[in-house]
């Protein structure tokens, strides 16, 4: 589902992001890249829904060499990835409903269909009691969950989740972590950055550890500290 | 239909989030489009105006009482020659003394005493084809007086040179400030939308996020600054037709020599100028903003 070989990011201002970085991730994977600040988690990211290029290597996501894509169809290839932050990025005009209906419209679904995948989002992550609240009247747990409903609602095939319990408490982390391992389990294909080490050491999933943009380590049923 | 509706909606709001600005690059855009107006206009008139003297154009060579038939219509056809004539007309001594009979018939004021010795010269009537050759024309003949047919030469291409003088200084000069106009009515668009580009940046990041296409952001924008080049030209238009009427009637009196009158065709062909201009400005100004932000 994605591949990167060889790939290396250099900024123009001469730093290495990423150095030689080789990585695999099957089709309904559960990944989590661990990694000091600044070890080029958020530059893979970037890389994936191409934010940025990479500056030698490839990039393959769902089949696409991501860094050989026209502009013109990069917006197709934020449709198969979604992602979620750290800080939401929700709207703080739009209601819940709103927030994760704008994903449809603005893609260019029709009515009937805007309506039927938001209620079918807002149940998945459990929120259709909270549609018509503003993101100023949730809980940080529920803006995530608002969050997570609008990266999926276009169903991709891959979600990207850079930090996403940053902001949260342990016991909304949890709530979170168990939201986003159901979506896994659904099938999307999901690649998780993250400083959170009990939620890496309980979960013992594939551990990749980024440091000074290489890969030192990348095990399955990984720990956050070697 | 969604996308059509979201679209306008979103552009209607962009103009009314930030109404002082859009209602200054609107009114901005209406003074460019009124001046716009005004040169287009006054150059219509000009050229007709033009067009009706340059067809009066014409030369009077007078001839010597003792010339000879056969010199007079050798001077004729040597004038005929010339590509700039149209037509050259030979009236008699007794040709004259009718016209001039036919004025005083049509005049109460204005009585001949009969006489019996005409006293007024047989003349040769130059009609021009084109009117710029005039004093050329009127050069060469005058040049003649003296050698036994021409006794005097009468033309008027002043009044025309004044005209295509004042015309070409017109179309020159408007087409200049027009230009600096069209530069700040861009100018003041393309801040505008960038200011709405910045107010929406939230939602900008997020359209790109989950994947829509860059069409699809920026046709809001682009439909904004439309919508501003539209309300502006409704403006200027109505502007121009509200004053349309006061105007042609005081150029009607000032102008009274001249037929001139501009016809709905004209006023047609205006508004679809003036129209077609300001989308044209609303949609660049936008385009150039957007793209900025986008490339970023």
């Amino acid at each position: 589902m994605i591949a990167l070989d060889d790939v290396s990011k250099r900024y123009p201002n001469g730093t290495f992001a990423l150095r030689d970085v080789d990585l695999r991730v099957d089709a309904g994977d559960f990944i989590f890249l661990v990694g000091s600040s600044g070890a080029g988690k958020s530059t893979l990211i970037r890389l994936l829904i191409r934010e940025e290029v990479a500056t030698t290597g490839r990039v393959v996501v769902d089949g696409e060499d991501v860094g050989r894509m026209r502009r013109s169809r990069v917006h197709l290839l934020r449709r198969k990835v979604g992602v979620v932050f750290q800080d939401f990025k929700l709207l703080p005009r739009k209601t819940v409903a709103e927030n994760i209906a704008f994903a449809l419209t603005v893609t260019g679904h029709e009515g009937r269909v805007v309506r039927e995948e938001t209620e079918r989002a807002l149940s998945l992550v459990g929120l259709t009691a909270r549609r018509d609240h503003f993101p100023s009247q949730l809980s940080g747990g529920e803006q995530q969950r608002t969050a997570i409903a609008r990266a999926l609602v276009n169903r991709p095939r891959i979600l990207i989740a850079d930090e996403p319990t940053g902001n949260l408490d342990p016991v909304t982390s949890w709530e979170i972590i168990k939201l986003l391992t159901r979506v896994c389990e659904l099938g999307t294909t999901l690649v998780m950055a993250t400083h959170n080490a009990e939620i890496v050491n309980a979960l013992r999933r594939r551990v990749v550890h980024l440091d000074h943009g290489m890969v030192v380590r990348d095990v399955r049923e990984g720990l956050y500290a070697a | 239909m969604r996308r059509i509706g979201y679209v306008l909606s979103a552009a209607g709001q962009g103009f009314w989030r930030n109404p002082v600005m859009s209602l200054a690059s609107t009114f901005t855009v209406t003074l460019m489009l009124l001046l716009f107006s005004f040169f287009l206009t006054t150059d219509r008139g000009l050229q007709a105006a033009v067009g009706v003297l340059e067809s009066k154009v014409e030369i009077a060579t007078f001839l010597d009482d003792n010339a000879k038939v056969s010199e007079i219509l050798a001077l004729k056809a040597r004038i005929e020659a010339d590509p700039a004539v149209s037509r050259v007309e030979y009236v008699t001594k007794d040709q004259a003394l009718q016209r001039l009979r036919d004025i005083a018939d049509r005049r109460k004021d204005f009585v001949i005493a009969d006489v019996d010795a005409n006293l007024l010269p047989a003349s040769l009537e130059v009609k021009l084809s084109d009117a710029h050759q005039a004093q050329r024309i009127g050069d060469d003949l005058r040049a003649e007086i003296g050698a036994g047919v021409v006794a005097d030469v009468i033309d008027n291409p002043q009044v025309v040179d004044q005209l295509l003088t004042i015309t070409r200084v017109l179309s020159v000069g408007g087409i200049v400030i027009l230009g600096m106009m069209l530069f700040v009515a861009l100018f003041v668009i393309v801040n505008t939308i960038r200011i709405a580009v910045h107010g929406r940046r939230d939602e900008i990041e997020i359209m790109q996020l989950v994947g829509a296409s860059d069409w699809f952001v920026r046709w809001p924008f682009i439909l904004e600054g439309m919508l501003v080049g539209a309300l502006g030209a409704v403006a200027a238009l109505a502007v121009v037709f509200a004053a349309s009427g006061p105007v042609t009637g005081a150029m009607m009196d000032f102008l009274v020599t001249l037929p001139i009158s501009l016809g709905p065709e004209f006023a047609f062909q205006l508004a679809a100028s003036v129209l077609g201009v300001a989308l044209l400005v609303g949609a660049g100004g936008a385009t150039l903003s957007v793209r900025a932000h986008l490339a970023k």
